[in-house]
């Protein structure tokens, strides 16, 4: 059947292959899907507030209900402290950093399963789906920030003085590297969801677990020395510890092992997406 | 006449029943009782454990062919014939094992309508988002926009969430999309099982119209001998994952298809 009167022509647009590269991002077609992605982006967005009474004010509800509890909880009953920063803002900041790693991370641990159905009748760059649930997370953590803004201008009005230092420059780096730790073990971990379905169970409690490792709901200084080794290899408390030192002013620089958080969260990532480059083809079959 | 699809040995390997016992744990223990050589918990009694079997069946093999521009091909084939693993791989929902498929143009498969639909969202909304799904610009969807809600006869209701809508009203909307593209090749896999007469009628008119006026390749997988005879002018019979025969007469292929589902 194959063609012997071969003439010239024009070249191919399309070649489907068994394999392909890992290591390929493919970027221009991603970027030739951007509309699908500011699609989805919204689906998520409306779909989550239709048909609910309070709408979009769910994006502050939510981290104040949980940052009300943590105040109640371990500011006054456990008195943990919060290194002097107040109550509201140290909870609620912890809160809102945390729930953007932690939804980046279950979110695109479950894209597959989450997306089968689609998955398994079309064609797209599958990359589109955690592109879009983190870009809807940032979106999120952008809009949540602005309620810190306001406690932060509230307390200096009152008379409060935060020790906020350059090293606030960089926030905006703190918040990619967080995402790109969340959505890289994420894709890592939606690997194996798609073919063992109780991980997901055990992520919820591990997720909960790793907060608890995490100072979101203490400071640092709170830290008996023999566990300090946990906040070592955890690679978020880092990122925590960065952003209340430059955005808050306390505690302490952890520059060593924030850079150590740095490199590991590239890696993380780029492992991320060189599994996800093999799943995406064949998961299907798996299903 | 140009080749606007090859098919060069193209296979692809499954492998048999359950892949695993779909939990670690289940896993876990079935790994740890094969390590002691003790019976697998998880498998039926009086049965051998399939842990770690690796029993893998070709759904093709070794397929060959080719498309020219304008062409309506059809690919028959009895349950199980691979039709539609073939489909899946030319759009690129899973990867074949061997072989290559070379294309020209752009594809836009409807293996199954109405997918990438989202319930809260309007009829309007989804034509946007399965639009852009299959590839489309929003300039290009708007533009059509008229079009498309006109050929699904949906006018009244596309403003209203397609949760609320009829499995009809549906896939109508969705052919009506995914028709409307400007894509060089439309793949088709029994669409027209769902939706009544009149609009199968219609979808079939619709698929000849983009061939014989647009120059399009179609591609129809279906067991609906008249629906083909009607639509394509050339077809492909699958058998067991072969390619088992291949015809320009579209008469002979149905033929054919009717005389080998007779002796079964």
């Amino acid at each position: 059947m194959r063609d012997t009167k071969m003439q010239p022509e024009a070249p191919w647009d399309l070649i489907i292959e068994p394999s392909h590269n890992l290591f390929e991002l493919r970027l221009k077609e991603l970027y030739q899907y951007r509309e699908l992605i500011g699609l989805l982006i919204r689906r998520d967005f409306v779909a989550t507030y239709k048909q609910t009474i309070m709408g979009p004010l769910w994006f502050f509800i939510q981290p104040i209900m949980t940052s009300v509890m943590f105040m109640f909880v371990f500011g006054n009953i456990a008195k943990l402290g919060t290194d002097g920063i107040p109550q509201p803002m140290f909870y609620y900041s912890g809160t809102i950093l945390w729930t953007y790693f932690a939804h980046g991370l279950t979110q695109n641990a479950n894209t597959f399963n989450a997306n089968g159905q689609l998955f398994g009748k079309i064609y797209f760059p599958r990359m589109a789906v955690p592109i879009s649930y983190w870009a809807m997370e940032v979106i999120t953590l952008l809009i949540q920030f602005s309620l810190l803004l306001v406690f932060y201008f509230y307390y200096l009005a009152t008379g409060f003085s935060f020790h906020t230092n350059w090293w606030i420059l960089v926030v905006p780096l703190l918040i990619l590297q967080l995402g790109a730790l969340g959505v890289g073990l994420g894709i890592i971990i939606s690997s194996w969801t798609t073919k063992y379905r109780d991980l997901k169970q055990l992520l919820t409690f591990g997720m909960q677990f790793w907060m608890y490792c995490t100072p979101i709901v203490y400071p640092m200084s709170k830290v008996p020395q023999k566990w300090l080794w946990v906040y070592e290899i955890n690679p978020v408390a880092p990122i925590i510890e960065m952003f209340r030192y430059s955005f808050l002013g306390s505690g302490s620089l952890p520059l060593g092992s924030w850079l150590i958080s740095l490199a590991v969260s590239s890696i993380i990532l780029f492992l991320g997406i060189v599994i996800f480059n093999r799943n995406e083809r064949t998961f299907i079959d798996f299903l | 006449m140009s080749v606007v699809i090859r098919v060069e040995g193209i296979s692809k390997e499954y492998r048999y029943g359950a892949i695993n016992n779909t939990r670690l744990y289940r896993d876990m223990q079935s790994w740890w009782a094969q390590v002691r050589g003790k019976e697998d918990p998880w498998t039926e009694i009086g049965k051998e454990s399939t842990f770690g079997r690796k029993d893998r069946f070709w759904a093709l093999k070794n397929v060959n062919f080719e498309v020219n521009a304008g062409e309506r091909l059809a690919i028959m084939g009895a349950n199980g014939a691979g039709k539609s693993t073939l489909l899946k791989i030319m759009s690129r929902i899973t990867a074949p094992t061997e072989g290559r498929i070379k294309i020209r143009g752009r594809v836009a498969s409807l293996l199954e309508v109405g997918t990438g639909f989202h319930p809260e969202l309007t009829g309007r909304e989804n034509i946007y988002l399965n639009g852009a799904i299959l590839g489309m610009k929003k300039v290009e969807i708007t533009k059509k926009l008229d079009e498309i809600v006109a050929f699904s006869e949906l006018e009244e209701f596309i403003d209203t969430p397609v949760k609320r809508f009829s499995s009809g009203m549906y896939v109508r909307l969705a052919f009506a999309v995914a028709a409307n593209l400007d894509s060089e090749i439309l793949i088709a896999d029994e669409v027209l099982a769902v939706g009544d007469a009149k609009f199968q009628r219609k979808c079939l008119g619709k698929m000849h119209d983009v061939s014989e006026k647009q120059g399009r390749t179609v591609l129809f997988v279906s067991h609906n001998s008249e629906a083909v005879l009607n639509l394509c002018n050339r077809g492909i019979i699958l058998d067991h994952g072969v390619e088992n025969y291949i015809a320009s007469d579209i008469k002979d292929v149905v033929a054919r298809y009717n005389d080998m589902t007779k002796d079964q």
